[in-house]
């Protein structure tokens, strides 16, 4: 085959480098130069390890160089998507986004418009972020802005696969809000570390349920909203996470001020902590515990609140079913290493290694709760009844696709001691340290 | 006197027993016959070695710190990179070039880059650019980095905790002592691959490494990767990137494209730490009506 095409080809890419001081031409195959010692690495790879031909590059460059504005595409790039979401607040949301980004400037400006067809409001915003990579370190500036919808639980939001719930069958069960106004957020990454902080000012208010149908025809298993605290939200957030030297564990530490002193309608400080970590036991099984402690105070509105249930919480509720002050919830993973279904000789494609685990965990929510239903003393820690525990089972399969880390999972959740009956089985998309920040 | 017939014994013991007689059609000298002397017999007298042996832990230190070294050394480089597609031969058809990019890459500390491409070819260019019978040139982005993590990544500081490792030879390519040390992840749940390390004990910089890819990291879209293999070169005393090649298997069959891919990645013609002229990473504008 390399013979075939060695020949003529070479001899057209050499022409064509004499007559014209360029680029290669489509008709120019690039033909590869003679073959190296034949060693076993070349064997194996071929054509492939072949080096490339270097006839009329020099030529090339100095043309380029000379006159760069006609080589390349450029540092500017522009991007034009549109999308569509829906959720019971806002029904049917149409929407495009336009994202320019300067390569060398290291500059990203996006912008969206919306119309949500359910309250018939324009939505959209923008966001100019710049960043820098230096020493292995990520350094990002962030403006951003607009009027946007954000859900009440804004620990564990699961935009994704609520929107599909909400779309099929209408059981999508997260509460949402309006928020108007903007975030400057300064972070800086690292392989095991991560810092942000943000000013943030938002107009947040309630919004009603507008839209009522789902593909299925089914009733909506949330027929309502709960409803935002109306006001203004000024105030700092931060954001810690680290990986411990030495060890397989991550930890988080995040903390949310809303402050009336500079302006704004609330006064509260949000406090979370959490921590995970793996531990391979016996070469095929994981340990994967994780924690996550959390502490409102001052203001109890629901947007500050803790909400417990769903799938990154407690499986054997439903998604935001409880909520209060304070949360604290621990669960423990075990996870089998390897593909499933090949452990069990069952013959299946390539695209499906599938893996099997199972976990215990217990959680508990204190203080005021805005449903108004299981309310009970703030504190520092729960009481011993309002804890909820739970062990189960899971089908995982990580498609590495969009995100390295994520997982499909099927769970089955059974209740431990006293509490809700469980709702039993559960499909989601989660990381696998969901309790803790991502970074 | 009884020790010397015990040692005539044990030599006529030891002696090898008579050569078996040549075998049919072989040729048999007519000369003087020159025999082999085997039953000589040396010995030196043992070495008791009181150096401590070096450890592990402590050669993943000086790798560390050797892979640091040879960064730090590094202030501007400039190399030819060639990117390559290719699906690899197999019992119906020989291995075919799909794409390739070759690009002059300019990177200067601490974050300046700038890559030139100097020839894109596609087996099957979009249809406008086929019709207009020029190729569009198509950027090969880099990190201004020269770092090389692609190389290192399980041998850094931070990765320790991430990995295990075992020494799994020892060996001496002409003056230089090479450590081979494997590497494979923890975690059962993420998709860091393993593989084996070359370490030039002389620099305790990584010279070739080959990865093993347990898991599929994208099991939607790859059925696995099966073969990586990463090569360093010394240039100007300074260990840089030669090539990485790859081989792929697709979980679907891709019409005439097939399940299989090769990437290759080669870099060469190396200028290291000879200055880069700062015009190189000027903005490109262009003249007005020169476009």
């Amino acid at each position: 085959m390399s013979a075939r095409l060695v020949v003529p080809t070479r001899l057209a890419v050499v022409i064509a480098a004499i007559v014209v001081a360029g680029g290669a031409r489509a008709d120019e195959t690039p033909a590869p130069a003679p073959a190296p010692a034949d060693t076993a690495l070349h064997r194996y790879f071929g054509l492939t390890a072949q080096p490339a031909d270097t006839a009329g590059l020099d030529s090339t460059l100095a043309a380029r160089l000379e006159r760069p504005w006609r080589s390349g595409r450029g540092p500017r790039r522009v991007g034009l998507a549109p999308s569509y979401t829906f959720d019971r607040a806002n029904g049917s949301t149409v929407s495009g986004r336009a994202i320019v980004s300067d390569r060398d400037a290291h500059v990203m400006l996006t912008g969206d418009g919306a119309y949500a067809t359910g309250p018939r409001e324009w939505l959209g915003g923008g966001e100019l972020s710049w960043w820098r990579r230096r020493s292995g370190t990520i350094t990002r500036l962030e403006l951003s802005g607009g009027w946007r919808t954000g859900t009440i639980d804004r620990d564990f939001p699961d935009p994704q696969l609520a929107m599909v719930r909400a779309f099929v069958n209408g059981s999508d069960r997260q509460h949402y809000l309006r928020r108007e106004g903007f975030r400057v957020r300064a972070s800086a990454r690292r392989s095991d570390l991560f810092a942000a902080f943000a000013y943030e000012d938002w107009f947040e208010s309630p919004l009603t349920v507008t839209s009522y149908w789902n593909l299925l025809k089914r009733p909506l298993v949330v027929p309502y909203n709960i409803p935002a605290a109306s006001g203004r939200m000024r105030g700092f957030s931060t954001e810690l996470g680290a990986r411990l030297p030495r060890l397989p564990v991550r930890a988080g530490l995040d903390f949310d001020l809303a402050s009336r002193p500079l302006g704004g309608d609330f006064d509260y400080g949000r406090l979370r902590l959490s921590l995970a970590g793996e531990f391979p036991i016996l070469g095929f099984l994981s340990l994967l515990p994780q924690m996550r402690y959390g502490l409102l105070e001052g203001d109890a509105v629901p947007q500050a609140a803790f909400y417990l249930g769903g799938p990154r919480s407690l499986r054997s509720l439903y998604t935001n079913s409880r909520a209060g002050t304070g949360l604290a919830i621990a669960r423990l993973d075990v996870v089998q290493g390897g593909d499933l279904l090949a452990l069990l000789h069952l013959p299946h494609p390539a695209m499906l290694p599938l893996q099997a685990g199972a976990f215990v965990a217990s959680g508990a929510v204190w203080g005021a709760d805005p449903f108004h239903v299981h309310s009970t003393l703030r504190g520092e820690w729960p009481a011993r009844d309002a804890w909820l525990s739970e062990a189960g089972v899971s089908l995982l399969y990580r498609p590495g696709i969009p995100d390295d880390d994520g997982y499909f999972r099927i769970d089955h959740a059974w209740r431990l001691g006293p509490g809700p009956p469980s709702i039993g089985w559960t499909v989601s998309y989660s990381r696998m340290f969901d309790l803790v920040p991502g970074f | 006197m009884p020790f010397v017939v015990l040692l005539s014994c044990a030599v006529m013991l030891a002696a090898p027993a008579p050569s078996p007689a040549p075998a049919a059609g072989a040729r048999v000298s007519t000369g003087p016959t020159l025999a082999v002397e085997d039953t000589l017999h040396t010995e030196v007298p043992e070495v008791l070695v009181r150096a401590p042996r070096v450890t592990l832990d402590e050669i993943l230190d000086r790798v560390a710190r050797g892979e640091a070294r040879r960064d730090s050394a590094l202030h501007d480089v400039a190399f030819t990179a060639t990117l390559r597609v290719v699906t690899p031969a197999t019992e119906k058809k020989p291995a075919e070039l799909w794409e390739e990019t070759v690009a002059r890459v300019y990177k200067q500390k601490p974050d300046q880059v700038r890559s030139v491409t100097l020839r894109h070819w596609e087996k099957k260019p979009p249809k406008k650019q086929a019709k207009d019978g020029e190729q569009d040139d198509a950027d090969m982005e880099f990190s201004p980095s020269t770092e090389e993590r692609i190389v290192n990544f399980a041998f850094r500081p931070e990765a320790r905790r991430d990995f295990r490792y075992r020494i799994v030879g020892r060996e001496v390519l002409g003056d230089h002592l090479i450590y081979r040390i494997a590497f494979e992840p923890r975690s059962l749940v993420g998709d860091d691959p393993g593989g084996v390390v070359w370490v030039d004990t002389r620099d305790f910089v990584i010279v070739r490494q080959e990865l093993d890819f347990s898991r599929s990291p994208v099991p939607l879209l790859l059925k696995g990767i099966d073969r990586v293999v990463i090569e360093r070169q010394e240039v100007d005393g300074h260990w840089v990137l030669r090539r990485m090649l790859v081989r792929l298997s697709l979980t679907i069959s891709i019409p005439k494209f097939g399940r299989g891919v090769d990437l290759a990645f080669a870099m060469n013609d190396y200028a290291i730490n000879r200055g880069i002229d700062p015009a190189i990473f000027a903005p490109a504008a262009a003249p007005v009506g020169k476009r």
